[in-house]
């Protein structure tokens, strides 16, 4: 018998007034999967994503995080039992040093050694020689990373990412790419990965769900979605 | 080093009534330190939480009704009725801050500037018990806090003592938010989305830092009301709430001492500018104006960098920073 999944959504529905942006996505996650998310711009991920995390009450629907309900918890509460998201804009603390804005979500996260943990953490993501840095003064690749880091503290279960290599150089992309692989197969971390470089999707994730107008297309292996007829068309071209 | 810095600045305050020889001068110089802390208590709430405030002289003026109660009506002694006064204001402001700071942007602006005028047409028309539009003569008795009361009446006794006082909140500002409590509070200015998905608590941050700045402006109010011995409805006003905010946004608020400078250019272009021109207020807007658009970190973010030396900052924690080369 197959074990449950340690994170599931369950028939996701999400309205904005009228307009129904998420209609019936299910998701299950097993601990140290790579999931990548996908579908045209417009198709709900960004919104998914906002639900999942709390930014964004679902209409209805259901979320599990090992085997807990959390689909009411508040974000705080949901980051507790080790939710955590990038942004689809980099969202830092622009005017705050880099080592200090780590080391106070470290501290956040209860690490039992926080500035050792908030230095560790710079130094994966290559961002130690910018500690004393103010965070807008970096460029814009290491204000990503500096997203991923905030993301990244607390060693959380469960990340979700949105659009992580947005703006960052091919090389950048393939360091961070890499660094998600780590992070799942070592760590057990469960990672949904909303991206629209294709190479890189395909290339690290175990399965991959594609959704379209809010609702669901296809979900499988890489091989299978990309000789999906319906993905073909509908969001890859001939081209995949 | 920080300490002698302060110590300096002490020593200067105390020395300036010795030197300024016009009666004139002096009463403007204390009038201007006193609304520099009133300023300062608007200052942090900006600086701390991007919060503008347009109803903070209900803190300012509402300190000194509140004493002036508490010694003629319960009969408490000066020193008492000031010390229960903050410790209301702390706790009055801390619960309106749990529900204000929670709404963001210009929308706070205007529910505090409703809650100020809430505060001043009530006294308006409380003439009983508050006097009314004529206000309350506040019967001070012979000493407050050991000080002979005629020290605080005079012009150069109150300037050090108001500057004694400015010193020790600013002191203690900084130190408070060097700490983490300071952190929070920056990281939740910066970006409240953020601070909320890294695990920070926004409101509670929030409505300490509406309390601060709610005692510090009732210390200041405090201060006028033993000064000038009279407190009236117009320390509520609103544009009392205005002159608080153009003096900060005037000396800027990365710097603590900046709305202390703001406040004290306010008086100084008052007294002389008003001198030549009845339109000085409109010179004033004038100034503002550039201020916001060319100086956004107002008159302390023009001079700060000139003073300051370069230090280079090997290593950067909360609460904690280690220098190397100064």
């Amino acid at each position: 018998m197959k074990q449950k999944a340690y994170f599931t959504v369950e028939d996701l529905v999400v309205d904005y007034g009228g307009v129904r942006a998420i209609d019936g996505i299910r998701l299950a996650l097993d601990k140290g999967e790579i999931r990548g998310l996908i579908g045209p711009n417009g198709a709900g991920k960004s919104t998914f994503i906002d639900a999942v995390t709390g930014r964004r009450l679902p209409t209805a629907g259901r979320v599990t995080l090992g085997g807990e309900d959390i689909t009411r918890l508040s974000i705080i509460a949901r980051r507790d039992r080790g939710l955590s998201r990038s942004f689809q804009r980099t969202s830092i603390f622009a005017d705050m040093p880099v080592l200090e804005q780590v080391f106070l979500a470290s501290h956040q996260a209860r690490a039992e050694h926080p500035e050792e943990d908030a230095l560790a953490i710079l130094k994966e993501l290559d961002l130690e020689a910018y500690a004393d840095w103010r965070a807008g003064d970096l460029g814009y690749g290491q204000q990503r990373r500096l997203d991923l880091a905030l993301a990244l503290v607390g060693s959380p279960s469960v990340l979700l990412l949105d659009e992580p290599m947005a703006g960052l150089t091919v090389t950048e992309s393939r360091d961070l790419a890499e660094h998600l692989k780590r992070l799942a197969r070592e760590r057990r971390v469960t990672v949904l990965l909303v991206e629209h470089d294709m190479e890189i999707v395909f290339g690290i994730s175990d399965r991959v769900t594609v959704i379209e107008l809010g609702k669901p297309l296809a979900e499988g292996t890489p091989d299978e979605v990309r000789a999906n007829p319906k993905v073909r068309e509908a969001y890859l071209g001939s081209a995949a | 080093m920080l300490h002698f810095k302060y110590l300096l600045w002490l020593l200067a305050g105390i020395l300036l009534p010795q030197i300024v020889g016009s009666a004139t001068l002096m009463s403007l110089l204390t009038q201007a330190v006193i609304y520099a802390l009133f300023a300062l208590g608007v200052g942090i709430l900006l600086r701390q939480c991007g919060l503008v405030s347009f109803g903070h002289a209900a803190f300012f003026g509402s300190a000194g009704y509140i004493v002036a109660l508490l010694m003629r009506d319960l009969e408490f002694g000066a020193g008492t009725a000031i010390l229960l006064t903050l410790f209301a204001l702390a706790v009055v402001a801390f619960l309106l801050g749990l529900v204000v700071s929670r709404i963001p942007g210009i929308a706070f602006g205007m529910l505090t500037l409703a809650i100020g005028q809430t505060v001043y047409l009530s006294t308006l028309q409380s003439r009983e018990l508050l006097g009314g539009a004529d206000g309350l003569n506040i019967a001070w008795p012979g000493s407050i806090f050991g000080l002979d009361v005629r020290l605080f009446y005079d012009p150069a006794g109150m300037f050090v003592i108001s500057w004694v006082v400015t010193l020790a909140v600013i002191y203690l500002l900084d130190r408070l938010f060097r700490t983490r409590f300071g952190s929070i509070t920056s990281a939740i200015r910066d970006n409240e989305e953020r601070a909320r998905f890294i695990g920070l608590n926004i409101t509670l941050p929030k409505a300490l830092v509406y309390s601060l700045s709610a005692v510090v402006s009732g210390l200041a109010g405090i201060l006028s009301a033993i000064y000038t011995g009279f407190i009236s409805p117009e320390t509520l006003h609103w544009s009392v709430s205005g002159m608080a905010l153009i003096m900060t946004i005037v000396g800027g608020v990365r710097h603590l001492w900046g709305p202390v400078l703001g406040a004290i250019l306010f008086f100084f272009v008052k007294e002389y500018v008003g001198e030549l021109t009845d339109y000085w207020m409109a010179m004033l807007g004038a100034v503002v104006i550039l201020i916001v658009v060319f100086a956004p970190n107002g008159v302390s973010g023009l001079i700060a960098p000139l003073l300051e030396r370069k230090k280079r900052v090997t290593k950067t924690v909360v609460g904690k920073q280690v220098e190397a080369g100064s």
